[in-house]
């Protein structure tokens, strides 16, 4: 038991002994809830200690087996992008687990036996997909994922759950269509599964480009990109909340880890376009996932669109080191994947924070309508404190992670601008004005969420009467808010460990990126940042006037906070009560009205539901033509029969005694 | 970690930057007091306005929280560290490692981002307001601000301000007419990141981008006016720093070191005086209608994008 790929193996046997466990003690629940907790703490720490060495040493662990397929050997690999999948999925469940442990109860009598269970399988078909190196277990995992994830999605039974869920199993189980069909045409030229044989045949041309435009589309819907984004702001918020933060924080990063793995680690991002078409989509996705987002009024709803800004903008990274491969500038190659794989992690980080925080204001009010919430600051100090720290780095503020990821990405772009390509001139400049609006827009965004959860006023009653969340909750949520702290200050030590990811991918010497504390993109020359140096001084400036207020205090009056907030003769008027749609997303709706209407005529949701629609009506034209030429033709004609035969039956006894001697007659005459 | 003299110089420059902070709002005051044929309160009342409320109480509503309470400081202190980063006195910056211009537009954006929410934790609607537009601007702002550093920085091969700095001062313009149009461009995001009509008029109007404001008193308000005062001197320097450094110290001869101690307050007048004289000369506008304003100065931007890629 000291190989990585044995602890791996550990940790994947305790998710499921985990997932075994939550189903036998079904009509123990609070035993399956703290079994499944246990299990998925342990399994995560398992795997980070599994994970570490071989990400710190860069080196790639194999094994091999027949399998009981024969068609299919079992490979597993653990090279360093696996092994850095292996880490964030890891912090995350271990950290996840933990919440769970108390959010779970609130499951209690509704199947939390069944949570723990499918949440078990889920993270164990995860950290077996990243590992498997062999295309037929690789969609086994991938379809596992899938259907596991459904089954949170669809939890709560209600009915936007259900269409949620039923939403997400399409685009799913289209994607990993699209995927089958990219291995299939790889396997049709290989002749075997493995991925190894894959690597071997260094396609070319235009069945390359078919390859990787299938895997990247497939993959992409899974990673939630524009256009392929609509299920995820549905799926994700439907499950519950720590479900919800790993299907955010590490499921969508396991479709940009198949974009990776198809387009550079199997295919070798040989053109050039390839990764400007990545960089486009992960441009558009990012400004138009977070322009929804602040329209957003749910909370978690406004995380998970926020989550398809976030993939945006790994997938930019992504898009700037496929670049940087197919046009031989190895730097840029580095500087962008690494600019991804830290984005990656710090995503996992601060969207799970932010996720496990709703969670923790959904357990103690009820509700995620952030008009419906305010004023927690007080009533949730923790819950705040650490809330506010994801929000924080969400919007890439100095000194915290999301800050040196998107600072990479921003010099990935700029080294770009620097080519003599007149495309790659032209591309990285707009990535970069793109990912200013992004940030410029996450910034109104979080300042919304955190500013209309968490103060001012209660707007109802259940905010009014919120109290802390548990202690596991609490302590999980300030572990992640600790650890974007330790991303974003020991950036001079986590950046080498991407750069050596990176580097893996590339076939390169590892670019030099951080000297002591400092960080560089690989030349000093074209910038150079300290975060310990940023992160003192702006701790220690503010002392300044702190210094200044105190010491001219006099005879000055401590604080006084009381009192209502000065509105002008207008505090019963509602209109001027601060709401989500009139904060920040009213001007900014208005002034980008053009891209909001992009999101109803392009979302293949409404498309779809156009489609249908349209089935629909044609089919309630169609159904009654039967009707209407020939049954009721047929009726008609009854009818008028009827009423021709009513004039026989006129009411007088005479007519009647005519007709019984008319009959007579005829009978007679037909006797005779 | 930079030398313990460029330490010195650079606490020094913030030092220099945070005392004349007032002054040079007191400069804009006054000229707005003269084109509105006022006498006005003289260019020292922003000092005398400080130290009065340095002694008075803080006093604040119930609802607001922690961040309301720290957001003065932090605001300050933010801007203290560009103060300390930005080439003031000198070509280069003396705090290198944070002279980045992608660290200054985050930097900017961390007070952008405490100085709305504390106007929507101060639970005041007038103050949630202001923070809604303060967010709005940033989005209408940072872009244009970016794409013209990005059009000198890819001129110049740096996103080091210093080097910026440093190339355009050595003379070789490399591509005068994109440097031109981007000084432009920056010039315009300044003018309204300085809290200008006709973008805001924040000594009339509550709601406006100095909103958050409202329910700040006292010690609290005075550290928050040093803080906005001196955003408003960073950004000005920001200016003259990276495009128009001409008169700062190449070497640190007495010559040198008294043409730039005399060039710093005459080139932030000059800023001062200029951008107070268009803000006077302009209509308010209609808020709504700010983002087709904006166009105009990302247009710019845009133009010398363009210019540099054809390489005039």
């Amino acid at each position: 038991m000291n190989t990585p790929l044995e602890l791996l193996l550990l940790s994947v046997l305790l998710y499921l002994a985990g997932a075994l466990g939550s189903l036998l003690l079904a009509r123990r629940e609070s035993l399956a809830i703290l079994c499944s907790g246990v299990t998925g703490l342990l399994g995560g720490v398992v795997g980070v200690v599994a994970s570490l060495p071989v990400l710190l040493s860069g080196t790639t662990q194999r094994f091999v087996t027949d399998g009981p397929f024969a068609f299919a050997h079992f490979a597993a690999r653990l090279d360093p992008l696996a092994a850095l999948m292996v880490f964030v999925i890891s912090v995350l469940v271990a950290v996840c687990s933990l919440y769970a442990t108390a959010y779970v109860r609130e499951y209690a009598g509704r199947g939390a036996w069944a949570m723990g269970f499918f949440m078990n399988l889920f993270v164990a078909s995860m950290v077996a997909l990243v590992v498997s190196d062999n295309a037929f277990y690789f969609l086994i995992f991938f379809e596992m994922m899938s259907l596991a994830s459904y089954f949170l999605v669809i939890f709560d039974q209600h009915e936007e759950a259900v269409s949620a869920g039923f939403l997400y199993f399409l685009i799913a189980h289209a994607g990993s269509v699209l995927i089958m069909a990219a291995f299939f045409i790889l396997y049709s030229h290989s002749g075997n599964l493995d991925f190894d044989s894959f690597r071997a045949l260094h396609l070319t041309g235009p069945m390359a480009s078919l390859v990787f435009l299938l895997a990247f589309v497939g993959f992409g819907a899974k990673a939630g990109m524009v256009p392929l984004h609509s299920w995820l702001p549905r799926a994700h918020p439907a499950a519950p909340s720590h479900a919800s933060a790993l299907m955010s924080g590490v499921m969508v990063k396991v479709g940009v880890f198949g974009i990776i793995k198809v387009g550079i680690d199997l295919l070798g991002a040989t053109a050039s376009w390839w990764g400007l078409l990545v960089l486009a989509v992960g441009a558009i996705s990012a400004v138009l996932g977070v322009l929804y987002a602040l329209a957003e009024k749910d909370l978690k709803r406004l995380l998970a669109y926020s989550t398809v800004e976030n993939v945006g903008i790994i997938l930019m990274g992504v898009g700037a080191g496929m670049v940087g491969i197919a046009a031989h500038l190895p730097l840029l190659a580095a500087i962008g994947l690494l600019a991804a794989f830290y984005h990656l992690l710090n995503h996992a980080a601060f969207k799970g924070l932010l996720f496990l925080g709703a969670g923790a204001i959904l357990y103690r009010t009820h509700t995620k309508d952030m008009d419906q919430l305010g004023g927690l600051a007080t009533r949730m100090p923790w819950t705040a404190g650490a809330f506010l720290i994801g929000a924080m780095a969400i919007c890439a503020l100095p000194p915290l992670n999301g800050f040196v990821s998107e600072w990479f990405t921003y010099q990935a772009l700029f080294s770009m601008g620097g080519t003599s390509d007149i495309f790659l001139r032209l591309a990285g400049p707009v990535g970069m004005v793109m990912l200013a609006l992004t940030g410029a827009l996450a910034a109104a965004c979080f300042v919304k969420a955190y500013g209309l959860s968490f103060s001012g006023l209660p707007r109802s009653a259940h905010a009014e009467h919120a109290q802390e969340a548990p202690l596991p909750m609490v302590i999980a949520m300030l572990l992640l808010a600790g650890f974007i702290v330790l991303c974003g200050v020991g950036a001079a030590w986590v950046s080498p460990v991407m750069a050596t990811v990176a580097a893996s991918l590339t076939q390169s010497a590892t670019a030099p990126v951080a000297i002591g504390h400092t960080l560089f993109p690989g030349d000093p020359g074209q910038a150079h940042l300290s975060i310990p140096l940023v992160t003192v001084l702006l701790l220690a400036l503010p002392m300044l006037p702190i210094l200044l207020v105190a010491g001219l205090r006099g005879a000055r009056l401590g604080r006084r906070h009381g009192g209502d907030a000065w509105a002008c003769g207008y505090a019963q008027e509602q209109a001027m009560v601060p709401s989500a749609a009139g904060f920040a997303a009213q001007p900014l709706g208005q002034m980008f009205a053009p891209l909001y209407r992009v999101r109803d005529t392009l979302d293949p949701g409404s498309v779809s539901r156009r489609a249908v629609q349209w089935c629909i009506d044609a089919t309630t034209r169609l159904e009654p033509l039967w009707d209407a030429k020939v049954v009721q033709g047929v009726v008609e004609g009854v009818q008028w029969s009827g009423r021709k035969i009513q004039h026989l039956q006129h009411g007088d006894f005479r007519v009647y005694c005519l007709y019984v001697v008319a009959t007579l007659v005829v009978l007679l005459l037909v006797a005779v | 970690m930079p030398s313990f003299d460029l330490l010195c110089l650079a606490v020094l420059q913030a030092v220099v930057l945070l005392a004349i902070a007032p002054l040079m709002t007191g400069v804009s005051r006054m000229i707005r007091a003269r084109m509105h044929s006022r006498r006005g309160p003289g260019v020292l009342q922003d000092y005398r306005d400080i130290v009065k409320l340095l002694k008075r109480q803080d006093v604040a509503p119930a609802s607001a929280g922690f961040v309301f309470q720290a957001t003065p400081y932090v605001l300050l202190g933010a801007m203290l560290l560009l103060a300390m980063a930005l080439p003031v006195f000198t070509r280069h910056s003396p705090v290198g490692a944070a002279a980045d211009l992608i660290t200054f537009a985050y930097v900017f954006a961390l007070a952008r981002f405490f100085f709305a929410l504390s106007g929507l934790d101060s639970g005041s609607s007038f103050a949630g307001i202001g923070a809604s537009r303060e967010v709005t601007m940033g989005v209408l702002v940072e872009p244009t601000m970016i794409l013209s550093l990005v059009v000198v920085a890819l001129v110049e091969g740096s996103t080091n301000l210093g080097s910026m700095s440093a190339s355009i001062a050595g003379g070789y313009l490399q591509a005068p007419m994109a440097i031109l149009l981007a000084m432009a461009a920056f010039a315009f995001t300044v003018f309204i990141e300085m809290g200008k009509l006709p973008f805001d008029m924040a000594e009339a109007e509550q709601e406006l981008q100095e909103g958050p404001l409202t329910e700040y008193s006292g010690a609290s308000l005075a550290v928050l006016k040093l803080g906005l005062g001196l955003k408003k001197i960073v950004l000005a320097q920001f200016l003259l720093g990276v495009f128009l450094p001409f008169g700062n110290l190449d070497t640190f001869t007495a010559g040198d070191i008294a043409l730039a101690v005399f060039a710093l307050p005459a080139k932030l007048l000059a800023i001062f005086v200029l951008a107070g004289l268009i803000e006077n000369s302009m209509a308010r506008g209609r808020y709504m209608l700010t983002s087709r304003v904006t166009w105009i100065g990302f247009g710019c931007a845009v133009l010398a994008f363009v210019f540099y890629l054809t390489g005039l």
